[in-house]
């Protein structure tokens, strides 16, 4: 099942030499494996474990975050805007699970 | 108490706490669990707890109370230049799998920002591994009020 991903910037548009938030959230429960069910049962792990960030087909940045993520989580990273282009985030979760956002970087 | 006492001691309080002017490092963090940290640290990191520099030029903002533990957002900042740093990791002391994530920026600015779960108060380190090598440490400690992975 795809991963929901929406990924935004910050400034919109930011001018050129300026500073970028790039910010993706995903719709996931991201199951530490620690917590029960009612029934007092494991709830087996189940987590995004990399994010990837391609600009323009280059890869500028990679995250492995731990069971400790919260659920429906967030990444934020920050980048100096320097050329117009295409960011791509893709994630994976210990399922093998994918999900992909795309946002366009717009100079001012 | 009424609330009018209550501010009036409560400001006295943090007055005495702001001139005593305790450097926060000297003392020991709330929630702080060295042993578990140790552990995982080898695991990541193949270095232990007094291999790594406690250095201002990290800043970890993590909030003092955190009313969830499911939800508790982290953000670190190196001020550092981009080529300057490796790896970015976190860690919370008491969390079942202490090491919450690793970041490595490449062409990215040294800053990450993310939500996690704690399972109870807890100290959280930044560790940052720099291009020579060296390992720097910031910490802050959030007070968990109903634990996130339980």
């Amino acid at each position: 099942m795809a991963i929901r991903t929406i990924v935004r910037l910050t400034p919109a548009k930011p001018k050129a030499g300026e500073n970028v938030k790039l910010q993706v959230v995903a719709q996931h429960p991201n199951e530490p494996g620690t917590r029960k069910d009612a029934e007092g049962k494991i709830i087996p792990a189940k987590y995004i474990n990399q994010v990837e960030v391609y600009f323009e087909g280059e890869k500028v940045a990679e995250a492995k975050p731990g069971p400790s993520t919260s659920a429906n989580p967030l990444y934020g990273f920050m980048f100096k805007a320097e050329k117009a282009g295409t960011f791509t985030v893709k994630l994976k979760d210990t399922d093998g699970d994918t999900g992909e956002g795309t946002v366009k970087l717009e100079l001012a | 108490m009424n609330r009018r006492a209550f501010l009036k001691t409560a400001g006295v309080a943090l007055g005495a706490l702001a001139l005593a002017g305790v450097p926060a490092r000297a003392q020991a963090l709330e929630g702080e669990d060295l042993a578990k940290l140790e552990k995982a640290l080898q695991e990541v990191l193949g270095k232990g707890f007094k291999d790594l520099t406690p250095s201002d030029l990290i800043k970890l903002n993590m909030p003092a109370i955190a009313e969830s533990g499911a939800n508790v957002p982290a953000e670190v900042e190196v001020n550092l230049p981009p080529g300057q740093v490796k790896a970015i990791h976190l860690f919370a002391d008491k969390n079942p799998t202490p090491h919450l994530v690793a970041f490595m920026p490449m062409k990215a600015l040294p800053y990450y920002a993310t939500r996690v779960r704690l399972a109870e108060t807890s100290a959280i380190r930044a560790v940052v591994e720099t291009a020579d090598g060296k390992f720097l440490l910031a910490s802050a400690s959030t007070r968990v009020t109903v634990g996130g992975c339980g």
